[in-house]
């Protein structure tokens, strides 16, 4: 008996200890030049990170990084609760949306001199890195990836419909006209797919047309909606005839399953980025600009989405390390070598200026290069503004709700407007 | 019978032998026993109050604050978070979106199991394999469940709009409108719980003694009227458990939302614990304060809602003793 009881409260101490171990898990190390970093990478790049990881702490036996996996996709209130406690990461890998939130966070560890630094070579790396990695003037990361919107088609079912292939002076007029034509509604055939779940993924894609179409998102000042405009109208319209007039365009409410249509020959055309191709391996595809609006000043602009790696303050010695890291780890060799590993595209314009590099690129990833050269297309970036969110989840109603045939654009543009003035106006939060 | 002999057994005994043995005897392994009993309790105890208790009172204080996480300080700010409830339309619509959900769920769920169990209610060939195929729709991961039924809804490719083609039904838009998507979410999760229900009136239904339907068979009545008159009364506090655990989960729909239309289309299915979590953890808004007075706002629903069933119920509810 007395055994027994001896035994039981060995496991309930057993347990208490794994539930204190488990609170502390993170933070603790602290002693050293000993780096960690917080990354959301899985499969192939998963395999590339580690590999140059090796490399580095194989040369560095001082300023070793260790890295944690961290789900992109939670890592902000993760940082946030880390900060919180004090056990932050040396280096987190952070949505380039979030970049005006996370720069409020004290810990982060302002980057504009270490960029400037001889060797850097800053403006090396795109101008829509840039912007999304600076905030108020103040560099708070250096990019992780980048990458566009451009448009992919199916070779095959062009040709079934005995349509040229889009070109690169091609307009939405074409891609409207060729979308109806590619439009068969007896064998459930579309020309086109929008992803309607009303978040950032139905808004930038519509940022896109809006920008082609010589609009902006605010005023300079971003202190006003601008969107509003002739432009607004026009780019809105265009995706209203797709989606309601003509029926050509299919509407992924859950963003889960164009994919899988243009895959399986449902899909003529989609708007997207280079981290789809790798899921289309039952299609003959190409990939070409987004069209331009004509008479428009915007012409063949496409929209970004880049991450940034933010450095946290542990510390000086820490802080240094992680810089001293981080200018590796995007310097070109490491870039040119992530890239062709992932199919990633690099986040150097010199990477991609290196001779040879876009027919590597093209083998390890069909039809990415395109994308690559499309980069010289990103143009602007999104406001950079803690607002942004908020702005966000408006258009998106904004959108669907023209694409779905519950408001007309005018309208739709109008409200949305007079409610992101509001967020506006309310100033910081 | 057993019973009585034994409580007079041990009634018995300590008078007998508290003379020797209570000091010597008993009291240490009544000592022993606590700590026996505490070693036993202590870790789930730990583990509740972690995870349980502690983030549930802390919920509570973060309702009273603004604290969005970013900023360093996170002042009281009284009622505030309640106040802004009212003036949220959005919450208006979730509350709206939430009540017609659990008019649609809990009354399906029932029905249809009531329906299924009592079919499964007699001796066939091979009902085990129906009962089992009835309780596995628990069993399903709700992400599967979510991605069959995304596709069964299809407005272009989904089996049920060809299904509505072959017998002459317009095509409908299902998660694409903003009329028909909490259909088919509440449809979703019908199907889900349909094997909780049934487990529960099966058990029911073999609760109730053949006498009585025989006896109701001899004075006369038909099937139906056996039904209405006797197995539904006496079902009754298998429904009103049925009503109030239903109920419960109706009011805190999160996952089927979250994986199939994340609240849309133009948050036609936002619900309460929906837009709650997207205020806790969409887009970057992390108002955790208001996010735990929705919470709290929801739990006094809960409580309020479920005292009224119950005080309803006793009144409808018929048990045997």
């Amino acid at each position: 008996m007395r055994k027994h009881v001896l035994r039981v409260t060995f496991a309930s101490a057993l347990v208490a200890f794994g539930l204190a171990a488990c609170g502390s898990g993170t933070g603790g190390s602290g002693s050293g030049a000993g780096i960690q970093i917080w990354e959301g990478y899985t499969q192939v790049e998963a395999k590339a990170f580690a590999h140059l990881l090796a490399e580095w702490n194989a040369r560095h036996p001082d300023e070793k990084v260790t890295s944690s996996f961290v789900n992109n996709d939670y890592s902000l209130p993760k940082l946030l609760t880390a900060v919180k406690g004090g056990s932050q990461p040396d280096i987190a890998y952070v949505y380039g949306s979030w970049a005006p939130n996370v720069a409020q966070i004290q810990q982060v560890v302002n980057l504009t001199r270490v960029v400037q630094q001889p060797g850097v070579n800053w403006d090396d790396f795109w101008t829509g890195e840039r912007d999304v990695a600076t905030v108020k003037g103040k560099v708070i990361g250096i990019p992780a990836l980048v990458d566009n919107l451009a448009v992919v088609y199916n070779k095959t079912l062009f040709a079934s419909a005995h349509l040229p292939l889009p070109t690169a002076n091609w307009t939405w007029n074409d891609f409207v006209s060729d979308a109806q034509k590619l439009t068969n509604a007896a064998s459930k055939q579309y020309g086109t797919a929008y992803v309607t779940p009303g978040d950032e993924d139905t808004v930038w894609h519509w940022e896109a047309l809006l920008w082609e179409a010589g609009g902006q998102i605010l005023n300079a000042a971003n202190t006003k909606a601008a969107f509003d405009s002739p432009a607004g109208l026009q780019s809105l319209t265009t995706l209203q005839t797709m989606a309601v007039k003509d029926h050509s365009m299919y509407l992924d409410q859950s963003d889960s399953e164009y994919g899988n249509l243009f895959n399986s020959g449902k899909i003529g055309m989609l708007v997207t980025g280079p981290w789809d191709l790798a899921t289309f391996p039952n299609v003959k595809y190409g990939v070409q600009v987004m069209p331009s609006f004509p008479g428009a000043s915007g012409g063949h602009q496409t929209i970004s989405g880049p991450d940034n790696w933010v450095v946290f303050n542990n510390g000086s010695a820490r802080v240094a390390a992680a810089e001293k890291f981080l200018l590796w780890l995007t310097a070109a060799p490491q870039v040119k070598y992530f890239s062709l590993a992932t199919g990633d595209l690099p986040i150097r314009a010199s990477v991609e200026n290196a001779p040879g590099f876009l027919t590597q690129m093209d083998k390890a990833l069909p039809g990415v290069s395109a994308f690559v050269t499309n980069l010289s297309n990103v143009k602007q970036a999104r406001p950079q503004l803690a607002s942004y969110p908020k702005i966000s989840t408006v258009l998106g109603t904004m959108v669907d709700s023209v694409l779905l045939g519950k408001s007309q654009p005018r309208a739709a543009l109008d409200s949305a407007a007079q409610q992101v003035n509001q967020i506006l106006a309310s100033g910081s939060s | 019978m057993a019973v009585r002999s034994f409580a007079l057994r041990t009634g018995r005994r300590p008078a007998a032998g508290r003379k020797y043995d209570a000091a010597s005897r008993r009291a240490r392994p009544r000592a022993r026993e606590q700590a026996a009993a505490w070693a036993f309790v202590t870790p789930a105890t730990v583990i509740i109050m972690l995870f349980g208790v502690a983030p549930i009172a802390w919920s509570a204080v973060l309702s009273f604050q603004r604290n969005n996480l970013f900023s360093a300080s996170t002042p009281f700010i009284g009622l505030s978070n309640y106040r802004q409830m009212v003036h949220d339309p959005i919450i208006a619509q979730a509350i709206e979106h939430t009540i017609a959900y659990t008019a649609l769920f809990v009354p399906g769920t029932m029905i249809v199991g009531l329906l299924l169990a009592v079919a499964m209610n007699r001796k066939i060939r091979f009902i085990s394999v129906y009962r089992t195929a009835a309780y596995a729709t628990m069993a399903v991961s709700t992400i599967s469940e979510a991605l069959v039924f995304l596709w069964l809804f299809d407005p272009s490719y989904g089996i049920v709009n060809y299904a509505f083609k072959l017998v002459g039904i317009p095509q409908q838009q299902f998660l694409n409108s903003t009329s028909e998507a909490l259909f088919v979410v509440a449809i979703m999760t019908i199907w889900g719980w349909t094997g909780f229900a049934v487990v529960i009136y099966l058990a029911a239904l073999q609760g109730i003694p053949q006498v009585l339907t025989e006896a109701a068979a001899i004075d006369g009545a038909g099937r139906w009227a056996t039904f209405r008159r006797i197995t539904l009364p006496l079902l009754s506090p298998a429904s009103l458990f049925l009503v109030v655990w239903l109920t419960i989960n109706a009011l805190q729909l999160f996952d089927e939302v979250y994986l199939s239309t994340r609240g849309g289309p133009l948050g036609s299915t936002t619900v309460l614990v929906y837009y709650l979590y997207q205020q806790a953890f969409g887009g970057a808004n992390f108002n955790f304060g208001y996010a735990s007075a929705i919470a709290y706002f929801l739990f006094l629903i809960l409580v309020l809602v479920t005292a009224v069933e119950f005080r309803i119920g006793r009144r409808l509810v018929h048990y045997r003793s």
